[in-house]
Parts: structure tokens; C-alpha cells; sequence
């Protein structure tokens, strides 16, 4: 296998445009919505037998090893081609969590599993009564023999109702004296008896997300990840990434693309107000840009993030969504409609990435939550 | 005649509430949606009933002879409800073009019953899609190009198009059902339709010509606008209050998060902006009953129509994220006020767009 690494970013950078330009699906790009498996699966297909699935894994267990400042041009190339992530929450979540955590048996087992998407994950933390205070989580399993016994509820799982697997925060020790406390983190399949699956409808009328119930559901006890009654650590080690994920600059670039072109065919540049304000959308994403280049520096020397990381989140998301609203503005008396869009020789979704750009500011530790984080953790303000 | 005394004003508010309560409140605009987009019939005849679509027509003519603040009150309460009943565009545009330019037309009382409903067609599409010129023709009893944007169209029994006659405009009437007119449906957030009509050589009655056609419709705009205006301001006022219910009720790290400062700030704010946007629409209402010049009235309406789209905005998707995840469903009613307040910002022009019309006619006015 190519050592990556090697390369001049240039050459890396040209490599890695030829491959989507020339492979990724036409009618794949820019998707407008979620895809399920299926939908992709050929692109997925292709991707595997370039050994491309997973450029931020190191490449003993299959990932193509790319260093900080590799991994940021790879991203940058797929959202400039329109690449669509996939299915990607084994690759990006759980996936890193058992390279860390994992032991030598679940390496083997679970990642190659992984980049063929064999198994394909969901993500279940969030429940009822546990968003921004996920460490109040209720959902139970007990040790019975060989197994853990789950029952409760996850919800807001996004795409579970087209998952195989499903990693999750559990109570393990409800007796333990701190809510953060006897939570531990275990993988599950979905197909099973006691696992029931309700898709939820968005506001966008879409079914992106889900309800999962678990009644007496089962897994093996060697699907724990890491040390009973630790989960927590673990979990929040992913968060931060996560963080750092969230806070990239390509959702914010790639609305400020179809806003720019979306805006010259409908001749809004005439307008020099409406000017100013592009102006200032596409400002905000260069500099934040350039902020995030400082974050991506730090971890090309090897260094950990902080909690000042939760500024990118912060400021992209709330940016994407001035973008996707100042699209709408630009529709004009058009600018309500969900019916496609022709404009010049494409046809536009008016509002899927104002749709898309809302719950940015909620998931991934709401903006509030960020702010909370910041004032506290880098500000010193008492509290 | 105009009548914006307090006391009615109050009592209007009390019964069209009622009116709307009873018939379901915003579950019965779910219940629409779902079942394909369009209103019910019945209740445009219920509100018919209640003097609710001649609100301003004259007592002559068969209507209540109020002004636009009594509109106003109305189209505040179809806001908090969500109903997709066509009131304010009934009242607005159509009767407002029909009792300025032909109110004896038998039309004009099947308006006012609620018997028929007609949409008004008036803008065309120009070059990348945006509003241009219009070059629909009417000649010789007949309709010939294509409209945009028809608020209503689906579910209208005819059209009142403005096309361009002879020697300059025309207001004509056309039936959905005749010859060679066609409706393209372009669904909006909310699960309402627009239309796209387009006619071949369609068979019209004409009601008005000339520069009278073009004074009634841009009187008739200012009036619909204002009254969006109005029922933006009921839609936040309810986003506002739904989202006060769930703050306080909704419990995160032992307590409801309505306790968090951050929050309650928030809210304040949003609670003030609702009170600004409420105050500034109710004054250009009434002010516009009493105000004659066709540019005061324009100005005033955008002045109104600014205003209000942009306290929904901010209200409506502020609401979204201060309930999380719950917010983003179908199933909770408020991602319902974020869609319906998308429809109604973009029609009729949104808050930038407005407040350049505001700049604009202030300067004509100064120039004058
Ligand atoms: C599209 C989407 C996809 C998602 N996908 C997943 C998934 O795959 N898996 C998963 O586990 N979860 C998922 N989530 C859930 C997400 O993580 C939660 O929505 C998030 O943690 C917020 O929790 P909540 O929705 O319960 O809101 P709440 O915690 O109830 O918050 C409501 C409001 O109160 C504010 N608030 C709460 N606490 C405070 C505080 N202390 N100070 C100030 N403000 C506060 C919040 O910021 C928010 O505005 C998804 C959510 C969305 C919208």
C-alpha cells in the first residue's frame, strides 16, 4: 500500500481529485438528502477496492494512514466534488473508538467489517430524557451469564432504520454515586427480537432520524468496548472529535458555492445590499477557514485539542445558516418552495440545505452548550 | 365607515378566536396538509358566515364596511392557528382588486358568501426565473401566455388575471376548468400549492381596463401585504407562547431549562421583537384606513411586511432550536409555524426586500 504521506500535498491533492473526478458517480453528487446503503453502495464498492474508506485510520487496520494535513485535503477535495460521506459513522465514530479502546480480538473482528459495510453503525446515545444532559441516561444493561440484557430507549438515532449495528451509551451500575458514573459503552446488532425500530418524520418531511426501543434485547458481554463503568471517558474522547468534524469549514463553503451560483443566474448581484451581504457570508468562511487551519495545525504537530475547539461549531453552523437563509432571499417569491427549482440548466432544492443547516446548531453539543463550554473551560468565568 | 374602535376590534378578536378553537386550532391545519394541501370548503364558508370575508367591503356591496384593522385582527387569529384558508388573499387581492374596480359584479357576493374563491394572477416570469415584465394577452375575450407565483390556484374555481390588452391593462376573469388553461403546481413549505397557469387562447371575461386596472392592483398588493404582515404577527405570537410552554416544562440537568439565564434572555428578546413587530403592524393597519395616498399606503405596508417576516424568522427558528431535537420533528407542532412562516416571508417579498421599498418610496415622498 502507498505510503501517502510521502507525497508532496500537491501531488497528494491532484491524486485524490483525479480518483472523484473520474469515479464518483455523476448522479451522486452533491445529494441532497441522506442516502441509505443502497443507494451508494456501488460508490462504496469502489472506494473499498481502492482501500480509501478510511483516510483518518491508521493503515495496519485498513485506513490509508493520512497525516492531519492529508486527512484536511482529502476532505476538502470529497466536498468539493460533492462526494457524499456514505454511511460513515463506523469509519468515523465507532471505528476510532475500538482503535483505541478496543481490544486485539474486536480489532479484528469489528473493523474490517467496517470498511466493507458489512456492519453498518448507528449511534445511540441521545434518549428522551437525555440530550444536552446525556449523562443522565437511563437505558439499562444487566449481566446475564454471557450477555448483557438492554432494555430502555434510545432516540434522534440518526438512520437507524437502515443500521445493522448500533453503539451505545448504557447504565451498567445504576448504584453509582455520579450520573457520569456506570455508563459503559457497548455494540449491539439491531436485528434481533428485543430491538424495535420507529422512524420519525422531520420537519423536512424526511425519515432521517428514529426511535429505537429495547425490550430485553441482547449482546455479548465481549461487545463491551473498553472497561466496565468507563463509557463515559470514552465517549466524551469521541465528542471532541466529533467537534473538530462539525466544525470543518466544507458544509459552510459548499452553501456559499450554490448560493453564489444560484445568485448570478437570478441576477441578484444587481443588487449592491444583496452584494454586501454575500460579501459578508463568504468572509465569514474564508476567516473561518483560516481559524480552522489553526486547529488543524495543532494536530498536525500531534497535539490534543482543548475545549476551544467548540468555537469552529460555534461559528460555522451559525454561518451556514445565514448562507442557506440568504439563499431564500435570494429566491424571492420562490423562495418557499419545496417543488425542484430550474434554474438555467439545473434544478434546485431551494430549501434542503436550509433544511439541512437547522439542526447543525443542535446536534454534536448544542450551540448553547458550546457556549457554556467555552465561557467556562477557555474564558475562566466562575459558574 | 372604517371602524377601528377598540372595543370592536376586541370583540372581532374574541369571536374569530372561537371560531378557529372550535373548528380545531393548528391541528386542523396538520390534519389538511396531510390530506393533500388544500383548505376546506366548509369552513371557508363558515367564516364566510361569520361576515369574515367581506370584512372590508362595503355594507352596499354586501360586506361588513370595516377597514384593515379589523382585517388585521382576523388575519392575526388564522396566523395562530395556521389555517390555510384563503383570508387574507380573498380579502386582500381579490376582493380588494373586485370592490375597487367592479363592485357590483355578482362575483363579489359569491366572494363575500364563500362560495367561490379566486385566485389573483399577476406576476410573470422574467429572464433566470425572477419576476420580469408582463406579456400575458388578453384580446378579443381571450387569455394567451402564462402567470407565476398564484398564490391559491389550486383549489380557486377561476382566475383574476391581469394581462396586457389593446391600448394597456386588463383585469380578466377566467374559470379554472376552461378551455386551454393549465395549472402547474409548485408545492411550498407548508404543503400549500402555488400555481403556475399558463392559458392558450382560454376564454375570459374582462371586469376592468386601463390605468384603473394598475392603481387597483398595486392598492390592492399594499392592503395583502400589510394583512401577511398581520398574520405573520399571529403565527409568532403562538410560535412565541408554544415554545414558553416547553422551556419551562422541559427538564435537563435536573431542572426546566427555562432556568438556564441563557435561555430566559433568549426568550425575552424574542418576546420583545414579537411585541415590536404587533405594536408596528396594528399602527400601519390603522394608519392605512385613514390614509388615501396610493404611496403612503405602500410604504406603510412594506413598512408592516418588513417587520413582521422578520420577528417570524428569528421567533420561528429560534423556537425550533430552543426546543432541540423535539423541534426538528414533524410530529411537534412548531416546525409547522417555521414552514408556514417560510411560505408567508417569501410572498408578497420578504423583510430585505421590503425595506428597500420602505427606503424607496420614503425618498419619492420627499422628492414629491
Ligand atoms: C438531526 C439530528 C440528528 C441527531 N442524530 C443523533 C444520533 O445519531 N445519535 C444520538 O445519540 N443523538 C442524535 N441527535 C440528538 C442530539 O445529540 C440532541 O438533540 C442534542 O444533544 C440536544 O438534546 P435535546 O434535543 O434533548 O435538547 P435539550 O437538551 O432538551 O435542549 C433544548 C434546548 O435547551 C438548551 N439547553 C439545554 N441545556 C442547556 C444549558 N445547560 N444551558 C443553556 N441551554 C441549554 C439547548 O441548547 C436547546 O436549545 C440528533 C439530533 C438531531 C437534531
Amino acid at each position: 500500500m502507498a505510503d501517502w504521506n510521502t507525497m508532496s500535498d500537491a501531488e497528494f491533492r491532484k491524486e485524490v481529485r483525479r480518483f472523484f473526478e473520474t469515479e464518483y458517480p455523476e448522479e451522486l453528487r452533491h445529494l441532497p438528502h441522506r442516502p441509505k446503503f443502497a443507494e451508494v453502495e456501488h460508490w462504496h464498492r469502489k472506494l473499498h477496492a481502492r482501500g480509501w474508506v478510511a483516510p483518518a485510520w491508521p493503515a495496519e487496520y485498513g485506513g490509508m494512514g493520512l497525516n492531519a494535513a492529508k486527512l484536511l485535503i482529502f476532505y476538502e477535495e470529497q466536498q468539493r466534488w460533492g462526494v457524499n460521506r456514505g454511511r460513515d459513522m463506523g469509519v468515523q465514530m465507532v471505528g476510532p473508538l475500538i482503535i483505541k479502546f478496543g481490544t486485539r480480538q474486536q480489532k479484528d473482528y469489528w473493523l474490517p467489517r467496517i470498511l466493507s459495510c458489512e456492519d453498518i453503525w448507528c449511534q445511540g446515545y441521545s434518549e428522551p430524557g437525555a440530550g444536552s444532559d446525556l449523562a443522565s441516561l437511563r437505558t439499562r444493561a444487566d449481566i446475564d451469564g454471557d450477555d448483557f440484557v438492554i432494555n430502555g430507549q434510545k432516540t434522534w438515532t440518526t438512520m437507524a432504520h437502515d443500521a445493522t449495528h448500533i453503539f451505545m451509551l448504557v447504565r451498567t451500575d445504576p448504584g453509582a454515586p455520579k450520573k457520569q458514573q456506570g455508563i459503559s459503552f457497548v455494540l449491539a446488532p439491531m436485528d434481533q427480537p428485543g430491538v424495535e425500530v420507529r422512524p420519525i418524520r422531520t420537519l423536512a418531511g424526511e425519515t432521517e432520524f428514529c426511535e429505537v426501543f429495547f425490550d430485553n434485547a441482547r449482546t455479548p458481554c465481549e461487545n463491551l468496548v473498553g472497561e466496565l463503568n468507563k463509557g463515559w471517558t470514552m465517549a466524551k474522547a469521541l465528542l471532541s472529535f466529533e467537534r473538530i468534524f462539525i466544525g470543518s469549514p466544507s458544509l459552510a463553503q459548499n452553501a456559499l458555492g450554490q448560493l453564489e451560483s444560484f445568485a448570478r443566474c437570478r441576477g441578484a448581484f444587481d443588487d449592491p445590499v444583496f452584494c454586501d451581504r454575500f460579501a459578508q457570508a463568504a468572509l465569514d468562511v474564508e476567516d473561518h477557514a483560516a481559524l480552522y487551519a489553526r486547529f488543524a495545525d495543532q494536530l498536525k504537530r500531534g497535539e490534543t485539542l482543548g475545549a476551544d475547539v467548540s468555537m469552529l461549531k460555534i461559528w460555522v453552523t451559525e454561518c451556514f445558516q445565514r448562507i442557506t437563509e440568504l439563499r431564500i432571499e435570494a429566491a424571492g417569491p420562490d423562495g418557499a418552495t419545496i417543488s425542484p427549482l430550474q434554474v438555467g440548466n439545473v434544478s434546485v432544492d431551494i430549501l434542503a440545505s436550509f433544511y439541512k443547516a437547522r439542526p447543525t446548531t443542535i446536534y454534536g453539543g448544542s450551540n448553547e452548550i458550546q457556549r457554556n463550554i467555552l465561557s467556562k473551560a477557555v474564558l475562566g468565568l466562575p459558574g | 365607515m372604517l371602524s377601528s374602535d377598540q372595543d370592536d376590534l376586541r370583540l372581532l378578536r374574541e369571536s374569530a378566536r372561537t371560531l378557529f378553537e372550535r373548528a380545531g386550532g393548528s391541528g386542523r391545519a396538520r390534519k389538511l396538509r396531510d390530506a393533500g394541501g388544500t383548505w376546506d370548503p366548509e369552513m371557508v364558508r363558515e367564516l364566510a358566515a361569520a361576515g369574515v370575508l367581506g370584512v372590508t367591503v362595503p355594507e352596499v356591496n354586501g360586506g361588513l364596511g370595516m377597514g384593515l384593522a379589523a382585517a388585521g385582527v382576523i388575519a392575526e387569529e388564522v396566523g395562530r392557528v395556521l389555517a390555510p384558508e384563503p383570508v387574507v388573499m380573498t380579502v386582500g387581492l381579490s376582493l380588494g382588486l373586485l370592490r375597487r374596480l367592479c363592485p357590483d359584479h355578482p362575483r363579489v357576493a359569491q366572494l363575500i358568501s364563500g362560495d367561490t374563491v379566486l385566485a389573483v394572477a399577476w406576476q410573470e416570469r422574467g429572464a433566470g426565473g425572477a419576476p420580469g415584465d408582463a406579456a400575458c394577452r388578453y384580446a378579443d375575450g381571450k387569455l394567451t401566455g402564462s402567470k407565476a407565483w398564484v398564490v391559491g390556484a389550486p383549489g380557486s374555481q377561476g382566475f383574476l388575471v391581469v394581462a396586457e390588452g389593446a391600448d394597456g391593462p386588463v383585469l380578466a376573469l377566467t374559470e379554472a376548468t376552461a378551455n386551454g388553461c393549465s395549472v402547474d403546481q409548485r408545492v411550498q413549505a407548508d404543503g400549500s400549492a402555488m400555481g403556475e397557469l399558463s392559458f392558450s387562447a382560454t376564454p375570459a371575461e374582462e371586469l376592468a381596463r386601463g390605468n384603473a386596472v394598475t392603481e387597483a392592483l398595486s392598492d390592492a398588493i399594499s392592503d395583502t401585504t400589510a394583512l401577511a404582515a398581520a398574520e405573520l404577527v399571529g403565527l409568532s405570537d403562538r410560535a412565541f407562547e408554544i415554545t414558553l410552554d416547553y422551556i419551562k416544562t422541559r427538564e435537563q440537568f435536573d431542572k426546566p431549562i427555562g432556568s438556564f439565564q441563557v435561555l430566559q434572555h433568549r426568550a425575552v428578546d424574542l418576546n420583545v421583537m414579537r411585541e415590536v413587530a404587533q405594536a408596528g403592524v396594528r399602527e400601519v393597519l390603522a394608519r392605512m384606513d385613514c390614509e388615501t395616498d396610493p404611496g403612503v399606503r405602500k410604504r406603510l405596508a412594506s413598512r408592516a411586511k418588513a417587520r413582521a417576516v422578520t420577528a417570524a424568522k428569528k421567533i420561528t427558528r429560534d423556537a425550533v432550536q430552543l426546543h432541540g431535537a423535539v423541534g426538528y420533528t414533524d410530529e411537534f407542532d412548531i416546525g409547522l409555524y417555521l414552514n408556514r412562516a417560510l411560505v408567508l416571508s417569501a410572498w408578497l417579498g420578504d423583510d430585505a426586500y421590503h425595506r428597500r421599498m420602505w427606503f424607496k418610496a420614503r425618498e419619492q415622498e420627499g422628492a414629491a
